[in-house]
Formats: C-alpha cells, structure tokens, sequence
C-alpha cells in the first residue's frame, strides 16, 4: 500500500470508509499499480476481499503484493482472499473437459449476451458471510470486491450495458447492503471523444461508472509528454459526500512508480525538480 | 426562475434536469423533493440510481409523505426479491402502485433516474408513459433526472420536448456554485430561458446566487486582483512622473513621423539634387525577355 496515497485518500487501515465506489480509471496509461496498493490495504485493513482477477494470472498479483509486504498466498488459504483466475477460468470453459468442475462465473464467454448475472451470483456468493461457517475462522471486516479491470468484459463480447448492470447489482449489494466496498478499473484508449453515446465503447462506460461511483481517481500521463522521473498524473475526484459539503472536490498530483511503492506529489513538486 | 420552478408546477408539468459526470444533479432533485415536502405534498419516488438510505440522507423534512419505490436493489428482477422492476414502467403500473397509497393532494412523481430506464426500455416507450402521466391525471407533476451524456443527443432531445421545464445543471466557477441553464414552456406555448447560478445548502435548500451569466462574470472580475508585474522584483522598473514625461516625449528613431516627411521633401539648402534621366538600358522588365530586341 501507499503511505502517500493513503494520507490524500484519508484512510487507513484502521480506519476505512464504508460503503464507497471507488472507480480507478486510466487513459493511454496504466493504472494497474492503483490496483495493487487496494489489494495489500484492504487485506491489511482485515477486510474480507473478493478479487477479480480477468487479466492477469495469481502469481503475478502475488509477486507484486510480496513486495508490497502482503501475502496473497496465506490470505487465500485463511479464507481472507476469494481470487477469481479468469484466464484459467475461461480456458476450462473454452476447452471444456469432463474433469472440470469450475464455477459458472466466466459463463459469459460461452455467450456474451446473456449478460454478466452469474458472475454477480459469483461475487455474492462470496462476499456474503457463511453463517454457519466452521469453526476457527477469523472474523474478517467489511467485504470488498475489486475488479481488474471491467474493459476487458467489453473486449469479450459483452455490452457495456450489461457491464453497467454488473456494477449496479455489486453497488447495490456490497456497498449499499454490506457496507462493503468496491473498486474497479476501467481503461480507456484514445482521445476524449465527443461522441454521442451512441457508440458504447469504453469512453460510454467509464461515464456510466462515473456515475455511479462516488470516488475516481483517473490516471493520465503527462500532458507536456514523456518525463522519466514524473511517471503521470492522477486526478482525484470526491464526487458523493454526505451532510456538508455538497461540490465535489478535485485534486491533481503526479507520481512515480517505484520498486516498492509509488510517490504522490502535487505538480511541480517531483524530487526531481526541487 | 430557479425558485418559482421549486415553489410549485401547474397540473400536467414534467420538470427534466439534465446532468453530466462533471456535476450530479442528484442534490437539486432532493432539493426539489425537500420543497415538495415542506409544502406537505405527497411525494412518491422510483429509485434507480440511489437506495433510499442514501435519497433520504440529509432531507431534514418529514418524510412521512415521501414513499420509496425500490428499483435500486433489483431492478431487474435478478434475485427474485425486487419491489419495482425496469420492465413495470408503465401506466398501468404506476397508476397502480400510486394507488395504493390514497392521498387528498396531488401526488409529485420523482423518477431517479431517467436513464437507468432508457437503457432498458427503448425511448418511444418511455416517451408514451412520461406523455400519458402528463395528460393523465394520476399525478401532479413529474420530476425527472437524466445523465446526458449517457444517451444519444437525439434520445436526450425527445424526452426534453416532453418536458415543460428543462434544468441543465453544469459545475460553476467557484466551488460550491453551479450553472443552472431553464428552458420553461408554459401551457400558452411562450418559452422563456434564463441561466442562474445557484447553490445547495446542507438542508437542501437552493440560493439562487445570480441571475444571469453576465452578473456572474462582473462578480468575479473585482474580486480578481489585477496583478501588479513591478512588484516583487529585485531591481526598480517603476517609473516616476517626469520620467513617464520624458518617456512619452521621446521620438522614436524609426518612426515615419510628420516632422521627417516635411523635411524629407523639402530639400535644405545645401543639399544635392538629383536629376534622373531614365537611360533605354534601365528599362528592363523581367518578365519580357525579348524587351531589348531591336524588332
């Protein structure tokens, strides 16, 4: 997790905010490393985690979260961690074989327009605590679900209706029903278009769940171009807030990827410069 | 015109307020459903986009008169346990359900949102319903939110001319104002428009800050000190007044002035003359090659 980046949210791990709709979206860049510092706090912060994982295998996300001091391998096996592998997923159900008896989440891919209502029944299932569990488990804390990331659904065959569907049924169950969070990454490639909405693409999506959300942290790279040391920017956008405060507030700051961790600054401000 | 709007509709009016990413207009619809309430009207809402914990949150007026119809928790029909569905908006369906809880007011019908429905419902078909409630009777007025920039400019123009009053909201300059753009039909045909910039208060109630666009630039520009660029400098660059003289007397070296003309024509005593002669081998054009020919 980011100590900076955790100052500028106002959250701790002892400390969560309930009941949020994080959205994390990128344009032309990669907001993936967003992703890995949410996975290492919210499993910090004791949190039951429900991970979608459609673009990249366990072990990458594992060898990541290892650097960033968290074990995706011992949450998993505590019971913490619910790890959806979509690729390996969607393999048993491409090439389906007499042995597998995998979930019925990826039943999308056998035709995308039926819409994505078994992945919800998926991520309820695991998010909802088993009541009669056995015993030994430990109490974890409020569900959160993270998916990475909601495009590639599109690149899949499914509309992005259907994916708006998803994070409404997940808002509605998670969130508003188990005070739980969410945090999904939606990535865009190209220019800002003016388009109508009439071509449901990405840009269409990231609209709709900008809507939804009350949270978006959006990640560009530099408008002035390359730089090695500023490696983009991030914009932070509070867009619901309850009692006072009614506008929402937008911060700007720019960051580094490092080995271990990324730096968050306001602009102008990079190490490199001062 | 913002406040008129939130006093009170005529029988048959259907207020539209358009939204975008940029600024919600979620909290000048609870604003509208708070106004509603304080006058004791019943307020009957089909709640899409928000749970009713979170439309409730922050209304400080009784909501004994305003009934959740919960669309947000399974619109459509998923688990089996939803109270409204997508597919029930229709007449028929929400004259029913309005029915069954009998008022002596009017009812106020407030729709949130408006797209969560065109998504799944095709246009014409929401335009018929939202056309029969206007002409219906079954209720007063119908407040409804649309997200703009989720739909077609087309989908967004016909649902708009439906509407008796249309309030395009968009973030202000300052922080917690916005741009309320009106588009109010009365029932003669007139169509009148006016920009206002507003803000919403904790308890939902809307200060309408300015009328127009152009009071609201006039505002900001005193407010906005004029930079002053000799100040805070290391070296003096000001001027005192006989410098400022001296400087405006000045003539510039290169400047064609009145003074240089008359004495470049006039030649001084003493000058030269010069007396020109245009010799024939002067007289050659570029452009005609052949011109010193003997022909």
């Amino acid at each position: 997790m980011f100590t900076e980046l955790n100052s500028i949210l106002n959250a701790t791990p002892d400390s969560i905010t309930q009941g949020e709709f994080i959205l994390v979206s990128d344009r032309q860049s990669d907001a993936s490393f967003l992703i890995h510092h949410f996975l290492s706090f919210y499993l910090r912060a004791r949190c039951k985690v429900c991970f979608l994982g459609l673009v990249q295998s366990f072990s990458h996300y594992s060898a990541i979260s290892q650097r960033l001091g968290v074990s995706l391998t011992q949450a998993r096996e505590k019971g913490q961690l619910i790890f959806l592998e979509g690729l390996k997923e969607s393999l048993s159900i491409l090439i389906p074989q007499e042995t597998t008896t995998g979930s019925q989440a990826m039943d999308f891919l056998r035709d995308p327009t039926v819409g994505l209502q078994r992945l919800y029944e998926f991520v309820r299932s695991s998010v909802s605590s088993d009541g009669g569990g056995e015993e030994g488990l430990e109490e974890w804390g409020p569900p959160v679900l993270l998916v990475d990331d909601v495009s590639v659904l599109l690149s899949l065959g499914v509309s992005a209706g259907a994916a708006l569907d998803f994070s409404h049924y997940c808002r509605a169950t998670v969130c508003s029903q188990l005070q739980g969070n969410i945090v999904m990454l939606v990535r865009c490639h190209g220019e800002e278009a003016e388009d109508d909405g009439s071509d449901e693409g990405s840009e269409w999506l990231l609209k709709g769940l900008t809507h939804q959300c009350s949270l978006t942290l959006h990640v560009q790279g530099l408008p002035t171009g390359y730089c090695r040391d500023i490696h983009g920017q991030v914009e932070v956008c509070w867009r619901r807030r309850r009692g006072d405060g009614q506008h929402t507030q937008k911060k700007l700051f720019q960051y580094k990827v490092h080995d271990k961790g990324a730096s968050f600054f306001a602009p102008g401000t990079s190490s490199a410069v001062l | 015109m913002l406040s008129e709007l939130l006093q009170g509709a005529d029988t048959g009016a259907v207020l539209i307020i358009q939204d975008s990413c940029s600024y919600s207009g979620q909290h000048l619809l609870k604003s509208f459903i708070s106004a509603a309430l304080n006058k004791e009207e019943p307020v009957h809402v089909l709640g899409f986009d928000v749970s009713e914990e979170e439309l409730k949150d922050g209304l400080t007026a009784s909501t004994q008169r305003l009934h959740f119809h919960s669309a947000y928790t399974d619109p459509l029909g998923w688990t089996n346990r939803s109270a409204f569905t997508v597919h029930q908006f229709c007449v028929e369906e929400l004259t029913h359900l309005l029915k069954q809880t009998s008022h002596p007011k009017p009812v106020t019908l407030v729709i949130d949102s408006l797209s969560w429905i065109l998504r799944h419902v095709s246009p014409p078909a929401v335009c018929k319903t939202l056309q029969q409630l206007k002409k219906g009777g079954a209720v007063r007025a119908v407040i409804g939110l649309l997200h703009a920039d989720m739909h077609q400019r087309g989908t967004v123009g016909s649902v708009c001319h439906l509407a008796t009053s249309v309030i395009t909201v968009a973030p202000g300059t300052k922080g917690d104002e916005a741009v309320a753009k009106i588009t109010k039909r009365s029932k003669s045909g007139k169509v009148t428009q006016d920009e206002e910039i507003f803000s919403i208060k904790g308890d939902f109630s809307v200060t309408v800050v300015s009328k127009t666009s152009h009071a609201g630039r006039r505002q900001t520009e005193p407010e906005e000190q004029q930079t002053d660029p000799t100040a805070n400098l290391t070296f003096n660059i000001r001027l005192s007044d006989t410098e400022r003289e001296a400087k405006e007397k000045l003539a510039l070296p290169f400047v064609f002035s009145k003074e240089k003309k008359t004495a470049l024509l006039q030649s001084g005593p003493g000058s030269g003359r010069i007396l020109y002669e245009p010799d024939a081998n002067d007289d050659y054009d570029q452009e005609d090659p052949d011109d010193d020919l003997d022909v």
